[in-house]
């Protein structure tokens, strides 16, 4: 069996009366790309800082690609959600300075860095000051940071907030490639949809607490909603009471958002003999067996009070 | 819990050293505030000196006396005459109350200018009036009118039967030359008031000549040494306020950089690769590098220049060994103390109020610089010498003051003792280093620096 690239043990950490987070059990498979998601103050940057021995936990133990963090800090990247850079610094010469103290050695240096910003396009920026750089190139470059070293395990935190959608997709893509070079990537995020994308295994967590932890496949099989989503051609709430005649579905419900049918599916019920008759029961613009989002776990583990948000937060 | 051992500190500390002391003495800021400004002052002081010696004019022009006795004639030539004017009545004097080496007779004197009068004397009272239009005409430098009652001094009287000259001279005229004839027209007047009385002037002037004074100080081993007023109060000050600039400068890059690194939030980019006590130590020891270049120069000029004013054996080899020392605990001082508070604080506006206190006791050897310099020995200077972090600046002042030594132990344990507390510092001053670095918001009260430090 692997070795798993992350393991916390019983792991608690305290800020005065303010348990951030508390007794967390959690194992990383080496090779995967886990997404750490959860609202904003749940504990998810204080167990990634944990795991970069940035802060120490007050019990338990934190073990990175088999040993103490601080002693595997060369062999980790990190792109924390505060980023910065130096301002004043060269872009080439701010690379070069944090693979140094990753101990990447000089020789050929320059070159990997030339390379991996043609990579990010942004070969122009070399000899730019950080601060003449956009926020979007900012984040490239401190992306580049934190992969300059081709560390085994990467740890991204909130990595596409503030990118356009462009930049996205090219960090997006990015990071299936490191990835897809066996390389471990923990993703931290709130926005879900980003998750579900990338990540073949969720860890939720809440108030310092790990609520879930399993993959995508599991999760979609366990919070499969059973729902069908039924919408008429030419239909308003009424719909729904007809369709609320369909065998198998034991409730229905009108959308006026959507402007279509929920059809809970009764237990045991044919998703697809449902569908069916659906259909012939009023022409129907779109039918579908609803899937499975992240955004709905959510809620449904988290609570209404606490819902995902674009903006970026402290976890 | 006890941190693991890391293989690769020392490569990391260094990383960080090097990029501070690149990032600092490469700029435009450091080259120009620290290199080239006080080279160009200087230049600059010597430039003033050789300008002033070939570009001043000499002041040449006419001085009227209207002297109606015509008995302050011969000794006001005698007074005014160009050589004793340039050579002794000049320079000698200030050289001397300046205790600077007297040059040798003949030699240039390069900060004054040439001063050579033509003298009328004429005797008319009716004159006078003449010889202001002149002066208003620029045909005279000044005009002096000596009343017959100011010559007849009565030797009895406690203030010789006070009665004053009056010296015209124009609006234009230099303060120099009005202060030079001032002197000299009332020094000739009182020569004639001597040879009026029947006395010899020769004789009185060097009755009454204030001897010379050679001060000896003698130790209680029976060591003795000469007195020297430089040696006492401004070399202890230029010596203390060497090291107070090259700390307390590299202590404010040191403060600002780390106040930097937190709100351009690079701070946990660069966590993420080293530990905050690698951090620190790296800061740390860049900016000593800093500091240490800062004093070299300075000190590097400064010992060229008492060299350069033949008084390079005021400063000893056992004295540069203690200034080294005293610099290495002033910069730890310092050094930690800006670093943990840069690390604490989101702004300089901040960081002001945790330095303050810290300040307060660090301007003490500056406040009492003269009585310690004075009395190097005596309880204020003992007493002072203990108290961190003053410590290493009142040492300073003590070693190079003395002319009487500073008692061995007392140096000893000033060492010891203070980097004891370099110790304690340093142990507390890295907890508030770890907990501040990451903290956003507000600033830590003192009540939270000692909470910080006992959690950290």
């Amino acid at each position: 069996m692997t070795r798993p690239a992350v393991e916390l043990r019983a792991v608690t950490k305290r800020f005065g009366q303010v348990e951030a987070v508390c007794a967390m059990d959690l194992s990383v498979a080496a090779g995967s790309l886990t997404g750490f998601i959860g609202p904003n103050g749940a504990g998810k940057s204080t167990t990634i800082r944990m795991i970069m021995s940035i802060i120490r936990p007050d019990s338990g133990t934190v073990d990175v690609l088999g040993a103490d963090a601080i002693v595997a800090k060369d062999r980790i990247g990190y792109l924390p959600e505060e980023r910065g850079l130096y301002r004043r610094m060269r872009v080439m010469e701010f690379l070069c300075y944090m693979a140094a103290l990753k101990g990447v050695p000089a020789h050929g240096l320059r070159a990997r860095v030339r390379a991996w910003l043609e990579r990010v396009q942004l070969p122009e920026a070399e000899r730019k000051r950080c601060q003449e750089l956009s926020k979007g190139q900012q984040q490239k470059v401190q992306f580049i940071a934190s992969v300059i070293h081709e560390p085994e395990l990467i740890i991204l935190d909130e990595p596409f907030s503030g990118l356009d959608p462009v930049n996205a997709r090219l960090l997006n893509r990015l990071i299936r490639e490191i990835h897809s070079t066996g390389r471990t990537i923990i993703f931290s995020t709130h926005v879900m949809h980003q998750a579900e994308q990338l990540c073949d295994r969720i860890v939720l967590i809440n108030r310092g607490r790990k609520i879930l932890d399993a993959s995508m496949q599991e999760i979609r099989a366990r919070f499969d909603p059973r729902v069908v989503e039924a919408e008429p051609i030419d239909g308003d709430a009424r719909a729904a009471d007809a369709l609320a005649r369909v065998p198998g579905v034991a409730s229905a419900h009108w959308s006026p958002e959507r402007r279509a049918a929920e059809l809970t599916l009764a237990s045991g019920a044919d998703a697809q003999a449902v569908m069916g008759a659906a259909v012939a029961a009023m022409p129907l613009r779109h039918v579908a067996l609803r899937r499975t989002t992240l955004d709905d776990v959510f809620v449904e583990l988290v609570g209404e009070a606490a819902p995902p948000s674009e903006e970026s937060g402290n976890g | 819990m006890a941190e693991p051992k890391d293989r690769g500190a020392a490569r990391r500390v260094l990383a960080v050293a090097l990029r501070e002391f690149r990032h600092t003495v490469l700029t435009k800021g450091f080259i120009f505030g620290a290199l080239v400004m006080p080279v160009v002052m200087f230049a600059a002081f010597a430039a003033i000196g050789l300008l002033l010696d070939s570009k001043l004019p000499p002041t040449v022009g006419a001085v009227a006396v209207l002297d109606p006795s015509g008995s302050v004639e011969r000794h006001a030539r005698e007074e005014l005459a160009p050589a004793r004017i340039n050579a002794v009545e000049f320079d000698g004097k200030r050289i001397k109350e300046m205790s600077l080496p007297v040059p040798p007779a003949g030699a240039a004197q390069p900060l004054v200018p040439r001063i050579d009068l033509s003298l009328e004397f004429p005797r008319d009272p009716a004159q006078e009036q003449a010889l202001r239009d002149r002066i208003r005409d620029g045909g005279l430098l000044a005009l002096a009118i000596v009343p017959p009652e100011v010559l007849a001094a009565d030797p009895k009287a406690a203030d010789g039967g006070a009665a004053s000259f009056t010296l015209v001279v124009p609006s234009g005229s230099p303060p120099r030359l009005t202060s030079l004839l001032e002197r000299s027209i009332a020094r000739a007047i009182v020569k004639a008031r001597v040879e009026r009385a029947g006395s010899d002037w020769k004789s009185l002037d060097a009755l009454l000549s204030v001897p010379g004074t050679s001060v000896r100080r003698l130790s209680e081993d029976g060591a003795e040494s000469e007195e020297n007023v430089v040696a006492k109060t401004l070399l202890p000050m230029g010596f203390m306020l060497l090291i107070w600039v090259a700390t307390f400068t590299s202590g404010n890059y040191l403060l600002t950089t780390t106040i930097e690194e937190k709100s351009s939030k690079v701070m946990e980019v660069v966590l993420s690769a080293v530990s905050p006590m690698q951090l620190l130590a790296g800061k740390i020891l860049g900016f000593a590098a800093v500091s240490v270049l800062m004093v070299g120069m300075y000190g590097a000029l400064g010992v060229a220049g008492l060299a350069f004013a033949a008084m390079g054996d005021l400063v000893s080899p056992g004295l540069l060994v203690l200034m080294g020392v005293y610099f290495v605990m002033a910069y730890a001082f310092v050094a930690i103390m800006m670093a943990s508070v840069g690390s604490a604080v989101n702004d300089l506006r901040e960081a002001q109020s945790l330095v303050t206190p810290a300040m307060l006791v660090l301007t003490v050897p500056l406040m009492l610089w003269l009585p310690i310099s004075e009395q190097p020995n005596g309880t204020l200077a003992v007493v002072t010498s203990f108290i961190p972090p003053a410590i290493p600046f009142v040492m300073v002042l003590r070693v190079a003051a003395s002319s009487e030594p500073i008692a061995a132990w007392q140096v000893a344990a000033s060492i010891a003792w203070g980097f004891a507390w370099v110790g304690v510092f340093l142990w507390a001053g890295a907890k508030v280093f770890r907990v501040g670095v990451l903290m956003q918001g507000k600033p830590p009260t003192p009540r939270e620096l000692l909470k910080w430090i006992r959690m950290a």
